[in-house]
């Protein structure tokens, strides 16, 4: 991170937004458009429980992505900055 | 066997003239022979040999088999797998095990598909060139020492060497037609809301799409219609069950209309023309009439684009905060990642966004109906997918032109147009990518297309 040049980062960022006011210019107002498809209120269904095979399987692998566990498979948290 | 499209291919292996065994002991072999220097795999799966078998066992004993009966499938490495790890190319990531498989995937071991690992890609999808993974950059199989573009890098060399019959990637700017194109196979960015997202890691959450790489057309409608289809847990998606591609790829181009477009000649080198208008002649003697369509502000997707694509990237990445896992994405991520979080906050500043964002939306409206406009005169248009032959692996180049590969790509994503890449001949001895654009769930008539000059 402290090698990465940020200066020359919000530099090209700035750059596109320019370009981008420019190639805008005199274009006609439009509505907005967020998602080509949009199906709004979904209700998701229960669906199926999932088999033990399946928790055992999801737990393992959840585990294996946990930050860090004690000898007896607890996860280990950091505690926060600010309640130290 | 060599000689069998992919189709024939699960033909072959449903009849019992291929086990599925030998197909997928013949990918492994040439994953262990060809991938230490293309480096197409992030991670490949252990137990596809076990997964074989059974399909094997199931043929003999003459059960049902699903439609990717035996093939062996690449997937791009943002999408969840359960078991692999889901990296997106990035050290945030580095390590992390799917504990579920996004829809898509489950939908491929539906339909009995093999998933033999986990593919190269640009970092978080941030490239077009598969040189910014954080497990190194991707070679190019058919086009030695040049960039196998991007950002769906692995999959595409993947399928070109013949590591895999098919892989999945994902499409936000051209992310699967851009590698397609310039590693010479096929590749399909479907309409977007056709293919689940649910399991995908986002790069721009309303343009991101899943779709296939293929070594041929029947490959590609193989997996689309595998992949796609409503699922109830997504909001933007089309109410449809399934798609049925390969009944109705039939090659009809009598009458068909053919749009093709000025600004496709504008923006790209001219020697990558020559190609482009060799098919467009032989669609016409086919007896394709050609209409000559009007896109005013095609070239100002691009920089629409990055713009909502930077806001949606900022947001995305939040999540990415080392707290939950791994490392903060800002303090190790390359520069084209940081570049766009960066960028992404910047614009994302209240007094930014009525000038920008919501501009930039409205822009994505005008070409959205510009495109739609030509998709009334033309049934496809057909034009480059890239407009530049792609550099030397290693060439320092700007952002700018970087970006720049991606300018005939993004409209069909800013417009949620399907489109389909197709090999179409060589310059340089590196391969060229034809582009058939179709309207809104248009699939079949683009690889109806696509299938008539793949033909010829």
């Amino acid at each position: 991170m402290k090698d990465k040049n940020f200066d020359k980062i919000r530099e090209s960022a700035e750059e596109i937004l320019e370009s981008f006011a420019e190639i805008s210019e005199g274009l006609p107002s439009q509505e907005e458009t967020y998602y080509e498809q949009d199906t709004l209120s979904v209700l998701r269904s229960d669906g199926k429980p999932s088999s033990k095979k399946d928790l055992e399987e999801f737990r393992k692998n959840f585990l294996k992505n946990m930050p860090d566990r004690d000898e007896e498979g607890n996860l280990k948290v950091e505690v926060a900055e600010w309640a130290k | 066997m060599g000689e069998m499209n992919t189709l024939q291919k699960v033909e072959a292996i449903k009849s019992g003239e291929l086990s599925t065994t030998e197909n997928i002991e013949d990918k492994l072999e040439t994953i262990e022979e060809r991938d230490g220097e293309i480096n197409a795999f992030i991670e490949t799966n252990e137990d596809v040999l076990e997964r074989a078998k059974e399909i094997d066992r199931k043929i003999e004993r003459g059960e049902e088999v699903g439609k990717l009966a035996g093939l062996g499938i690449g997937i791009k490495s943002n999408i969840n797998t359960k078991g692999l790890q889901a990296t997106c190319a990035s050290k945030t990531l580095e390590g992390y095990v799917s504990a579920y498989d996004a829809v898509v995937v489950e939908r491929i071991r539906e339909e009995d598909g093999i998933i033999l690992g986990m593919n190269n890609m640009d970092e978080f999808a941030c490239g077009s060139s598969g040189e910014t993974s954080a497990f190194g950059p991707t070679k190019n199989p058919s086009a030695e020492d040049r960039i196998p573009g991007g950002s769906s890098s692995g999959g595409a060399a993947a399928v070109a060497s013949g590591m895999c019959d098919l892989a999945l990637g994902s499409d936000t700017g051209g992310s699967i037609r851009n590698p397609a194109s310039h590693c010479g196979v096929v590749g399909l960015k479907p309409t977007y809301g056709l293919v689940p997202r649910q399991g995908l890691v986002d790069l721009s959450m309303s343009f991101d799409q899943i779709g296939p790489l293929s070594t041929d057309v029947s490959g590609a409608a193989l997996l689309t219609e595998a992949i796609a289809g409503l699922n109830e847990n997504e909001s933007a998606m089309f109410d449809l069950e399934s798609v049925n591609y390969l009944g109705e790829v039939e090659v009809a181009l009598d009458g068909l209309k053919i749009g093709v477009s000025s600004k496709f000649r504008e923006l790209t080198d001219p020697e990558i023309m020559d190609p482009i208008d060799e098919a467009v002649d032989y669609l016409r003697d086919q007896g394709a009439e050609l209409v000559e369509v009007d896109l005013p502000n095609l070239e100002k997707a691009m920089p629409t684009f990055y713009l909502i694509l930077s806001v949606e990237f900022f947001s995305a990445t939040r999540k990415f905060d080392g707290r939950k896992y791994g490392r903060k994405i800002e303090e190790v991520c390359g520069e084209e990642v940081l570049r766009r979080i960066v960028r992404g906050k910047y614009i994302s500043r209240k007094e930014f966004k009525g000038k920008y964002y919501q501009r930039a939306l409205q822009i994505r409206t005008l070409i959205k109906k510009e495109l739609t406009e030509a998709l009334k005169k033309a049934d496809v248009l057909v034009g480059p997918t890239v407009p530049k032959l792609p550099h030397e692996l290693g060439e320092d180049i700007s952002p700018g032109e970087m970006y720049a590969y991606d300018y005939l790509t993004v409209p069909a994503n800013l417009g949620g147009l399907c489109a389909g890449v197709l090999p179409f001949g060589k310059v340089d001895g590196i391969p060229v990518g034809l582009q058939v654009q179709g309207p809104s769930l248009g699939e079949a008539s683009v690889l109806n297309v696509m299938k008539a000059l793949e033909k010829r």
